[in-house]
């Protein structure tokens, strides 16, 4: 009992932080439909900028924060731009998440060169130190990134609800040629989108630089889980994404405390493959025609 | 959508027959260059050709290696080479990978036509270029292939350069454990194991003579290579409440054992970590000095290593790269004592040809600066490790006695958070 | 639309496979059938993509599944021993027929869904396979890697019989690939290709046709797993199931011409070998997966459809334009002639 307890607190933790890269992707996705399948790889960068930033210059890696988070939006507002926006045909959708794919190869490559692939990680003084509450441990630094993320995933919130930007950023998930008839710029919407998506992968990245040993080949991981979190959440609800985060993360905790740690993985793509089979729409996914 | 190409069928294909002759010429003209590639002559330099993983996952320990390889070259040929002749190097770089391995080792052997192959970094990538070198009869000295499958391949022109078989790298921590009075050791143990060629058997060797020993398995659990996150390990283990955890591990996830340990606050008995506590630098640098002390491990070679050749390999190595002694990686000196074995079979033959160091190697005991060596007649080493132990704050031989600096120290001192 | 079995591509078939066929006989090196084996395998394994991502329009990002799955079978299968060596090459056609039908529940599962959820899941089942192959260890190796025992092949003609099973493979591969587009099933796969629901509507048998186009390019790809599984002799589940293996097929048939019939095999002729000349002139080779995002990124945005469909359409364009301008002159002259011939009439 106690065991399963300590693995739900675990997951929920774990979950917070998943729920912040997600919501990133999932808002791309909602405003270009396209799949960033080089989510998984920004966070890597953005964990590698934090440790740079952390071994070099000192700066805490919860503080790097502020500087990583828009130093990544103006990297995927530039990325867009160059790379996503010049794309046309008929297959627009399948080049997009080719291109992104690249562009997931390009970073581990650059990152690769740059880095090595020894596993690293980020080991502020504090890493080690943890409460115990009721005979549960609670790592520090997984609380306050799960507290972090919730802060961040409120800022996205009040981006989305409150701003103009938000405001043209909804008209255009939920249907994009009214948008633009509205006087949208779907060009800008996407770019200032995509950025905000990198941006969340950089805050995300600094957290999980600190709690798990990565390389430059840890997006595979990473990605196969966000894509599982965000089609069960419901492509394009970033609500969805954050309920689907901590769903997933709990899951996965339970089996790797329960069974063994070499199926937690799975519990992802078992879930992923329910999802499309049974509810292709996910939770909270809005019901299109088309893809889904 | 194009299916048919329009364009005049006759213009085409007298470009298609144009084009088909270039390649046909150029073919021809690869096949007859290669054809006229020179053999080294016995007078020439000893050509020595090897693949390592510069590139990829194994970039650093290639790194490593290479700098092993090119010390003893160099310090061999101000020696005057082997036999009178230079050693040249030929070291390409397989980026990690068994194909380019396999590639890498034939284009040596075939192509570039070296006298001699040394072997690559990492079980992984000794498997397919043994197989490569064994085809075409040549020795296969190699510093970091170890694990089982490399020696169940049963072939004979192989030899391992550390002590003994990597799975056997706990063997001698059972042995301390079980050289105990009964009373005095461990009632229960704990394993995590990662799930790799070399590091879960390592692990799986000391819990077979436990148990047979009556020391009662309390937690058992193996873990796939990318496990960033140790803690719901470490709570399973904490729940059992081990006398002994011993961690079949490689680096990392042994520097993210302890510091799950720390952080819940669990000091066992007696830690054994098969990896990442041998690691002089890396290992202080990721869980703190202060955490170090009494952890134990194992290893063929270490900067206060007492073994003969050492210093003077330490003073040299920092001649030509800098740095200090403790942040020599095993795998160089490992590197270095493959080339050892070289000049050592010239020595007392007086040839260097790929036979008679198969024939010669096989028989006798041959020192290295991982201590003397000899093989089983499929390249397994017969020796055993070291047991060393973090003792203020330094790396040191514990057992067997008869190479310890120092007794063990037992229970393990807290940890310092 | 039938393709006609033109005398020019007859040729362009012959030389090719000629060439192929008599460089070992005519003393090719072994480090040039070395690379040669590889080429032909990513030419194989490009083409037999290109069946479903091209012609069928369902781009696989996971493809390499299969491709580790007929070399497990095939290394389990011939774990302990091989025989004079050629016999396991007679197990190929069973392991592709059976990794086809296996596939065909999978393809089923996913060619529900289009595009890029179809992406999602085929990487999702690369993971699951790969997970699977480190996981099983009994049956696996696990993280050991499991072996194929060596063929007891004359050294000097080592990799003949590798090198001549891969060219037969993508001959398959490339006859297919030729037989599709002649037949009723290319055109259905292009109409699916086009638009799959219109295409069900006008009474497609869309469903057949997309699993045939899966399971056909699954079982080839498992084929070529296992010639890869017995020429390496030991195979681990990183490598067996390696996503670069797929970005390496999808990039082939993409560079080359996704959909034609020569193109992937000309992207793997250009990729293959210059990966190679990376590997050993410039040793950091750390840059190939760079190199490899910087031509994907530049065949997406410059060239999406591919060396091939490029070229032809520029030859059309200027053919239309010849025919254009010999058109204007021919009407410029007529015209010439009618003013002069009203003029002798007035004169």
């Amino acid at each position: 009992m106690h065991a399963l307890i300590q693995a739900i607190i675990l997951g929920i933790l774990t979950g917070g932080v998943y729920a912040l890269m997600a919501s990133g992707q999932t808002l791309i996705f909602g405003i270009m439909k396209v799949v960033n399948l080089a989510q998984g790889a920004l966070v890597v960068l953005g964990a590698y900028l934090t440790y740079t930033l952390f071994t070099t210059l000192g700066i805490d890696p919860f503080l790097s924060i502020i500087i990583t988070t828009p130093l990544l939006f103006l990297v995927g507002i530039g990325l867009q731009w160059a790379l996503l926006r010049p794309l046309h045909g008929e297959d627009v959708a399948q080049l997009s998440l080719l291109v992104t794919f690249a562009i997931a190869l390009a970073i581990e490559g650059a990152l690769s060169v740059g880095y090595g692939a020894t596993l690293t990680n980020i080991q502020p003084s504090y890493a080690n130190f943890s409460w115990t509450i009721f005979g549960y441990q609670v790592s520090l630094v997984r609380f306050v990134a799960f507290v972090l993320s919730i802060v961040m995933l409120g800022v996205l919130y009040f981006i989305l609800r409150r701003t103009k930007f938000g405001r043209s950023v909804r008209a255009t998930v939920q249907n994009p040629m009214s948008a633009q008839l509205l006087g949208v710029n779907a060009n800008r919407v996407s770019a200032l989108g995509f950025g905000l998506g990198a941006a969340t992968a950089a805050a995300a990245g600094s957290v999980f630089g600190m709690l798990n040993s990565f390389n430059p080949g840890s997006h595979y991981d990473l990605i196969s889980r966000l894509l599982t979190i965000v089609v069960l959440g419901g492509l394009g609800s970033i609500g969805g994404s954050v309920v689907a985060a901590l769903i997933m993360g709990v899951a996965s905790s339970l089996v790797s405390a329960l069974a063994s740690p070499i199926w937690s993985d799975f519990t992802f793509f078992i879930v992923l493959l329910l999802v499309l089979l049974l509810r292709p729409r996910g939770l909270f996914g809005a019901k299109t025609r088309g893809a889904l | 959508m194009q299916l048919r190409i329009h364009t005049p069928e006759v213009r085409r294909s007298r470009r298609v027959l144009a084009a088909a002759g270039a390649v046909l010429a150029t073919t021809l003209a690869l096949v007859g260059c290669s054809a006229g590639s020179t053999t080294s002559t016995s007078k020439g330099p000893l050509k020595i050709g090897i693949s390592l993983s510069l590139t990829g996952d194994f970039s650093d320990s290639g790194k490593s290696a290479q700098r092993g390889y090119d010390l003893w070259a160099s310090v061999t040929n101000k020696a005057g080479g082997i036999l009178g002749r230079k050693v040249a190097l030929t070291i390409v770089d397989d980026a990690s990978s068994p194909d380019q391995v396999v590639t890498n080792y034939t284009d040596l052997i075939t192509q570039d036509k070296v006298d001699i192959v040394l072997g690559p970094y990492s079980s992984l990538l000794t498997v397919p270029a043994s197989r490569v070198a064994s085809r075409y009869h040549y020795s296969f000295i190699e510093p970091a292939g170890g694990g089982p499958t490399v020696f169940a391949q049963k072939l004979s022109n192989l030899f391992f350069v550390q002590p003994a078989p990597t799975t056997a790298g706990g063997d001698v921590f059972a042995d301390y454990i079980l050289s105990l009075p009964k009373d005095k050791r461990p009632k229960t143990a704990a394993y995590a194991k990662l799930d790799d060629p070399f590091s879960a058997p390592i692990a799986a060797n000391i819990q077979k003579r436990f148990e047979a020993a009556g020391i009662k398995t309390v937690y058992d659990q193996t873990y796939p290579a990318e496990t960033a996150d140790m803690t719901p390990i470490v709570a399973g283990i904490v729940a059992a409440k081990p006398d002994v955890v011993v961690g079949g591990t490689q680096e990392g996830d042994a520097f993210a054992q302890i510091k799950a340990m720390i952080q819940q606050k669990f000091n066992p008995k007696w830690l054994f970590e098969a990896n990442g506590a041998n690691s002089p630098g890396d290992f202080p640098a990721a869980v703190g000095k202060a955490n170090t002390e009494g952890v134990f491990s194992s290893a063929d070679w270490y900067a206060d290593s007492t073994i003969a050749g050492s210093k003077a390999f330490i003073a040299d190595y920092i001649a030509k790269y800098g740095g200090t002694a403790q942040q020599i990686d095993p795998t160089s000196a490992e590197a270095y004592s493959a080339g050892m074995l070289l000049q050592e079979v010239a020595k007392k033959t007086g040839k260097i040809d790929n036979a008679t160091i198969i024939t010669t190697l096989h028989s006798g005991t041959w020192p290295t600066l991982v201590g003397n060596l000899s093989w089983d007649k499929y390249g397994a080493p017969k020796g055993a490790y070291l047991l060393i132990q973090w003792i203020n704050g330094k790396l040191t031989t514990v057992y067997p006695a008869s190479k310890a600096q120092a007794s063990p120290v037992a229970p393990k001192p807290h940890w310092a958070g | 639309m039938k393709r006609a079995i033109t005398r020019i591509g007859v040729v362009r078939a012959g030389v090719f496979f000629g060439l192929l066929i008599l460089i070992p006989i005519l003393g090719g090196p072994v480090w040039l059938l070395n690379l040669l084996i590889f080429t032909v395998m990513y030419a194989a394994l490009s083409s037999s993509w290109n069946l479903l991502g091209g012609l069928a329009g369902y781009p696989s990002l996971g493809h390499v599944a299969f491709f580790g799955i007929g070399a497990y079978a095939f290394a389990i299968t011939f774990s302990s021993g091989v025989g004079n060596g050629f016999s396991p090459f007679l197990a190929l056609p069973v392991i592709g027929v059976a990794v086809a039908l296996l596939s065909l529940p999978i393809g089923w599962v996913s060619m529900r869904t289009r595009a890029d959820v179809f992406a999602i899941v085929t990487i999702t089942f690369l993971f699951i396979t790969q997970t699977l192959a480190f996981n099983l260890t009994s049956l696996t190796g696990g993280a050991q890697g499991t072996s194929v025992a060596p063929p007891p092949f004359d050294v000097s003609t080592y990799d003949w019989p590798f090198y001549y099973a891969m060219l037969a493979l993508l001959a398959v591969a490339m006859g297919i690939s030729f037989y599709f587009s002649r037949s009723k099933i290319g055109l259905s796969l292009a109409t699916v290709r086009a638009d799959e629901d219109k295409a069900h509507g006008v009474g497609v048998r869309v469903t057949a046709v997309k699993l045939i186009a899966f399971a056909v390019s699954s079982g080839l790809v498992a084929m070529v797993g296992c010639v890869w599984a017995y020429y390496v002799g030991f195979i681990y589940p990183q490598f067996a199931v390696d996503p670069l293996i797929t970005i390496g097929m999808v990039l082939m048939a993409f560079l080359g011409g996704k959909g034609t019939l020569w193109g992937p095999v000309l992207g793997s002729f250009i990729l293959v070998p210059a990966q190679e000349f990376f590997a050993q002139t410039f040793g950091a080779s750390e840059l190939y997966l760079l190199a490899y995002a910087a031509v994907f990124l530049v065949i997406m945005l410059f060239l999406p459809r591919g060396i091939l469909p490029s070229i032809s359409e520029r030859l059309r364009r200027r053919k239309l334009a010849a025919a254009g301008d010999a058109r204007d002159a021919a009407q410029l002259a007529e015209s010439k002639d009618a003013v002069a011939a009203s003029k002798t009439e007035v004169a």
